[in-house]
């Protein structure tokens, strides 16, 4: 198909040729073209329809608040809904596809929709669909929702990388029109580190769009000049395709930069990038929308926005129409008459709400001063106009200007109020902006050329001196102020067929005023029951029209009325963005045990614990189950002797005078009086009593300890010890580093772990029970002098040891155990081994200490020392923590040997009925146990400690299963503790 | 002599690479003390440091270097620093305690970080990925530290050189701070 409706002039580049296609016919284009130019210059006059009527609509702006002209781009998994073919840049081979109908484009079977449009009102939904009431998740909703929707995605995971990052200067400069160029390019000469953004490919804003003239050249060349002055700049960083699209603390904002989206393939590079600039001054310099005006009819295809009639023209040699009337409240408009007329295009008429005489003579137009256009014909394009005095014109393009709306969303990001100027008919930035933002140009509602250029210049001195430099920026850049004259007119009131207000949303001046009938008159309500300025566009062509329309409809004033809260992101931003290298195995970071490599070898299983990968098991050839795994590596540690890795335990290294006090304080029980050369299990509480962590902690000096966590509460326990030392007692001589990833530890449990050890211990060192009893630590020598430390605890039950080696010896070390333990048949076991052995020993962890339990309910309230205060000591006293009845840590077996019991099961009386009333208390870990033949579990139920023998029942509602328990011991093996002191 | 030898694995193997524009290697004989200030023990402290390496205690966000530049400290807080050094042992702590004796405590942390350094004329444009903090030279030059978060990772950065910045994250997530930092690299080249 021929370019038909391309004209001359224009910055496109006509020496090459693009081919692409839309819903599958092919179309050519050039490099400069938005895929909208490119489809208007080949006459593709409609590109979409409409969300809830599907009626046909074509482009109506130039820019980033198209609200119409949406299309799928690319196939397949890289396809992406809704993009605006307005700021779609074309390339080679692009291929879109028009969307929201069922059929062709041209044929839509949901057209049927707009027949019966006058049920379709606002807040129809919520008026129709109210009987019978089961209806409405199960028949109304899904078919709205089949219904409803703009585009679809593929259905497949994105194939695009995408990527995040930060940047920082000392002036940001939001738009790179006339103000944000001239603003750039004072501050860049002044040597301050500048940033300057904009969202179009092409630098320059309207400048690209108008025949203005600045320092004598026409304004596009200025403006091409003046980027490739900043792009040479070492202090500047000239970002097109960049939307800036929030404004957020402390002078920071967040900015997609596309990088390949205007390519055929992203070659394995981000397709997009989302930065956060740090700024310590910013000027927003986002120019302005057009706004159209309300009447009916006027979202056929063809009408459009003047301004943007005009920049097709202009910038890409492109007339939306061969017979163009103009129908404007301003001088603006004027100047796409003027302008398209000097290129040859047929101005039909130019119909100005206002009275007076004609702004310019425009030859063979008709000319209508205090007209209004009151409908249009042409149901897929328009191809004629009716006046309220009972003319019909003919146009294949209407071109409506209702004025200009500054960009002020950023301004309001930190819910900074507009302020109302009559003299414009429009909101400009109010007086309490972000912090370091100040505004120039159209966005702070001067919409003159060279007042904008003096403007953007001013306010880049102005953050320059508020910064302590010195402005260096040379003289403002020269052009004049066209007219730009404007009386407030929002909508034909005498038009009887509906007027589009927002047509993304099919919202009409009718449902308006319906809104307001039944009281929605709050801005707020209005959006919500309308939907009025949702979607992908909020509103940037709608709002300015339904808040006129709705103060007209209260009686009050457009300020009065009020705006809704501009809010981040300015323009959509796609999922994959936000998402940027999180997604995958890239979600998190991994940390890894020293061991790891070793395990890697042995066939581990892992399982990730945090951000740690732990092997849960050692899968051995022939075993077939997990449990047949980790059976065996019980019965071999009880038998002889396991390692296990539990270098992921957090390890806290504390120093100071004060230290051994300060253990006093954070624990509940005694550290004072600890030993050098010994570990004692400690209980922490939060403030307000409740169990926080428990671990046990060595003293390696006087004034030295090393304390260790549970692997998921290292951080936390960390945090919270520098609070209480910096906060709670400054005066205490303590410092804590975290020493976690610094050493290597081993648990070396079983009847043979001595026996072992001594093959790995340097012989200078005794490590016999005598010498080294249970509970001792030391730091010792390992393999012939590397230094380690040995502690002699267990959370097996068994004799055990806990060794640690400088992390870069881990792999080394295990290797050495396993090879001594030969001997000994010696298993690696991994963490479900680990539980299984701390549940037959009745050891609390993370199950039970889930921050609702206090050390009463874990059996340890004796540990509470009175003697001394601590951390949560007295919040722990209060009276509902300590009734007759409170929960106790117990075990459970099942009364039937065979049965397996649950955790989360909750524990019933016999004879009661399972429910809230009656629960006594939870089962919170359970195992199968190898040492016994049967299942196992810990659990708390009130008065436990004196309920030892009773049977009670363990009901699972959620995996129906109701059996009945003994309550026991909760030390199912050697309750005496002989195994660890041997 | 014990039956069975001990070798130190570096947290990522001695990693090194080349790309264009940037360099990013592991340096793996680098030895990290970390150096708690005492309650009250500032002047002590200070003489100790002037005596045994002829520098000052550096201010929190920076560092300060001995008077032969062999041990460089960074001022972690205002009552903590490290002192990075080169070392291939496991017995670093000797050396400072050696050094400043009684005058505070030490703590080994060289097995706790994985060392890298980035640079290359590149290398900015590299970190703008993944580092909040403001590389410029001006804004950052060498003399500063900073802690900071790369890709939810803590991260100790410092500059040694010109375009040249080490970075100290955490040993056990040395492989993930290893693919944060190739990514970035071939994001941007």
């Amino acid at each position: 198909m021929t370019q038909k409706n391309r004209i001359t002039g224009g910055l496109v580049d006509r020496s090459t040729t693009l081919n692409f296609s839309f819903n599958g016919n092919r179309f050519q284009g050039h490099p400069g073209d938005t895929l909208a130019s490119a489809l208007l210059a080949n006459g593709q006059i409609m590109m979409g329809r409409s969300f809830k009527y599907h009626r046909p609509r074509g482009a109506l702006s130039a820019g980033s608040e198209e609200p119409n002209a949406l299309v799928q781009l690319r196939k397949g998994s890289h396809q992406e809904p809704n993009t605006r073919a307005t700021v779609a840049e074309l390339f080679e081979g692009l291929e879109a596809t028009s969307q929201n109908h069922r059929g062709s484009l041209e044929n839509d079977f949901m057209e049927i929709t707009d027949l019966f449009s006058r049920f379709l009102s606002a807040g129809f939904y919520y008026k129709t669909f109210m009987w019978p009431k089961s209806f409405w998740e199960k028949v109304y909703e899904p078919i709205i929702r089949h219904s409803a929707g703009l585009g679809r995605i593929s259905f497949e995971p994105d194939p695009d990388i995408y990527d995040k990052g930060f940047l920082h200067c000392d002036l940001l400069v939001i738009g790179g029109g006339p103000a944000g160029l001239s603003a750039a390019l004072a501050a860049g000469r002044s040597g301050a580190r500048v940033i300057i953004a904009d969202e179009d490919f092409m630098i320059g804003g309207r400048l690209n769009a108008e025949t203005l003239e600045v320092d004598g050249i026409s304004g596009s060349e200025w403006a091409a000049r003046a980027a490739v002055e900043l792009a040479a700049m070492d202090n500047v960083r000239l970002m097109a395709r960049t939307t800036v699209y929030g404004a957020y603390d402390h002078g920071i904002y967040g900015a997609l930069e596309r990088v390949t989206d205007h390519l055929v393939t992203s070659n394995g590079k981000p397709r997009q990038i989302l930065w956060r600039v740090y700024s310590r001054r910013a000027v927003l310099c986002a120019g302005a929308t057009e706004r159209p005006i309300a009447f009916g009819n006027n979202d056929r295809p063809g009408v459009m926005l003047a301004g943007a009639v005009r920049a097709y023209a202009n910038r890409w040699g492109v007339s939306p129409g061969k017979r163009v009337a103009i129908f404007t409240n301003n001088d603006d408009g004027w100047r796409t008459a003027s302008d398209l007329s000097r290129q040859g295009v047929n101005i039909s008429a130019v119909i100005d709400t206002r009275d007076g005489e004609p702004r310019a003579q425009i030859p063979g137009a008709t000319i209508a001063m205090g007209g209004r256009v009151m409908d249009t014909r042409g149901r897929k394009a328009i191809h004629s106009i009716k006046l309220v005095d009972g003319r019909t014109i003919d146009a294949d393009c209407l071109a409506v200007s209702g004025g200009w709306n500054p960009n002020i969303h950023l301004t309001g990001h930190q819910r900074g109020r507009p302020a109302w100027r009559e003299d414009i008919s429009t909101f400009v930035p109010g007086q309490d902006l972000p912090a370091g933002m100040s505004v120039a140009g159209a966005a702070n509602g001067t919409f003159t050329l060279a007042a904008a250029l003096a403007e953007g210049h001013a306010a880049s001195d102005r953050a320059l001196s508020d910064l302590g430099m010195t402005p260096k920026g040379g003289d403002i850049a020269k052009a004049e102020d066209e007219a730009a004259n404007v009386t407030a007119f929002w909508h034909v009131s005498e038009s009887k067929a509906r007027a589009w207000l927002d047509q993304q949303n099919d919202v009409t001046v009718k449902d308006i005023k319906l809104a307001h009938r039944e009281s929605f008159r709050s801005v707020e309500h209005l959006k919500r029951y309308t939907t009025l300025g949702m979607a992908t566009d909020q509103g940037k062509t709608a709002n300015m029209l339904a808040l006129a329309l709705m103060a007209e409809c209260t009686g009050k004033t457009i300020p009065e009325t009020g705006t809704t809260i501009f809010r981040p992101p300015y323009t959509p931003i796609p999922m994959g963005a936000l998402a940027g290298r999180s997604r995958g195995k890239d979600f998190r970071p991994y940390r890894l045990t020293p061991s790891h490599k070793w395990a890697e070898e042995q066939g581990a299983i892992f399982v990730t614990t945090g951000m740690w990968l732990r092997s849960q098991w050692f899968p051995q050839p022939g075993e077939t189950h997990w449990r047949e795994s980790v059976d065996r590596e019980v019965a071999a540690t009880r038998g002889s002797v396991g390692i296990c890795d539990v270098t992921t335990l957090g390890k806290i290294d504390i120093q100071g005078r004060d230290a051994a006090e300060f253990l006093n304080k954070v624990y509940v029980n005694g550290f004072a009086t600890l030993d050098v050369g010994k570990v004692r299990y400690g209980l922490m509480l939060r403030e307000d009593g409740m169990a926080m962590d428990d671990g046990t902690t060595a003293r390696l000096g006087k004034n030295h300890f090393v304390m260790t966590t549970t692997t998921a509460n290292a951080g936390p326990v960390f945090r919270h010890m520098e609070f209480c030392r910096q906060c709670l007692w400054p005066d205490m001589d303590v410092h804590l580093i975290s020493t976690t990833d610094g050493w290597a530890q081993f648990a070396v449990a079983g009847p043979n772990a001595r026996k072992l050890l001594q093959k790995v211990v340097d012989s200078d060192h005794s490590i016999t029970n005598e010498d080294f009893p249970f509970m001792a630590c030391g730091e010792i020598t390992v393999c012939g002098g590397t230094t380690a430390r040995l502690f002699r605890i267990s959370f097996s039950g068994e004799l055990a040891y806990e060794i640690a080696v400088p992390a870069r010896y881990g792999d080394s070390l295990i290797r050495a155990l396993m090879a001594a333990g030969e001997e000994f048949n010696v298993v690696a076991y991994g963490t479900e081994a680990l539980g299984v052995m701390r549940i037959e020993k009745g050891h609390a962890a993370g199950n039970e200490l889930t921050g609702q339990t206090t050390a009463a309910n874990l059996g340890m309230g004796r540990m509470v020392s009175k003697k001394k205060d601590c951390i949560g000591n007295v919040l722990s006293e209060r009276p509902a923590l300590n009734q007759d009845d409170d929960l106790r840590l117990v075990g459970f077996k099942p009364v039937n040997k065979s049965e397996a019991l649950a955790s989360g099961a909750h524990f019933i009386a016999r004879g009661k009925s399972a429910v809230m009333a009656n629960d006594e208390g939870w089962m919170s870990s359970v195992t199968f146990s190898p040492e016994l033949g049967h299942s196992i579990g810990l659990g708390f139920i009130k008065s436990g400690q004196e309920r030892m023998g009773e049977i009670v029942r363990a009901v699972d509602l959620v995996h129906n299963k109701d059996i009945e328990v003994e309550i026991v011991s909760p030390h199912f093996i050697d309750p005496e503790g002989d195994r660890l002191r041997v | 002599m014990s039956e069975y030898t001990m070798t130190a694995l570096p947290a990522l193997g001695g990693y090194q690479a080349s790309f264009d524009g940037v360099t990013l290697q592991e340096v793996t004989a680098t030895a990290i003390v970390s150096i708690a200030i005492p309650l009250g023990g500032d002047d002590a402290m200070a003489k100790a440091l002037q005596d045994a390496y002829g520098t000052a205690i550096p201010r929190a966000g920076h560092t300060s270097l001995a008077n032969d530049g062999a041990t460089r400290f960074l001022g972690m807080s205002s009552e903590q620093m490290f002192a990075v050094f080169d070392h291939a042992g496991a017995h670093a702590l000797d050396v400072i305690a050696g050094n400043l004796k009684d005058a505070g405590y030490y703590t080994l942390q060289s097995d706790n970080w994985v060392a890298l350094r980035i640079s290359g004329p590149r290398s900015r444009d590299a970190l703008e990925r993944i580092c909040p903090i403001d590389l410029n030279s001006a804004a950052f030059p060498q003399g500063k530290v900073a802690r900071t978060t790369m890709e939810h990772l803590g991260v100790i950065i410092y500059p040694d050189d010109t375009d040249s910045f080490i970075l100290l994250s955490g040993s056990s997530s040395a492989g993930s701070f290893l693919h944060a930092l190739e990514t970035s690299i071939h994001n941007i080249l």
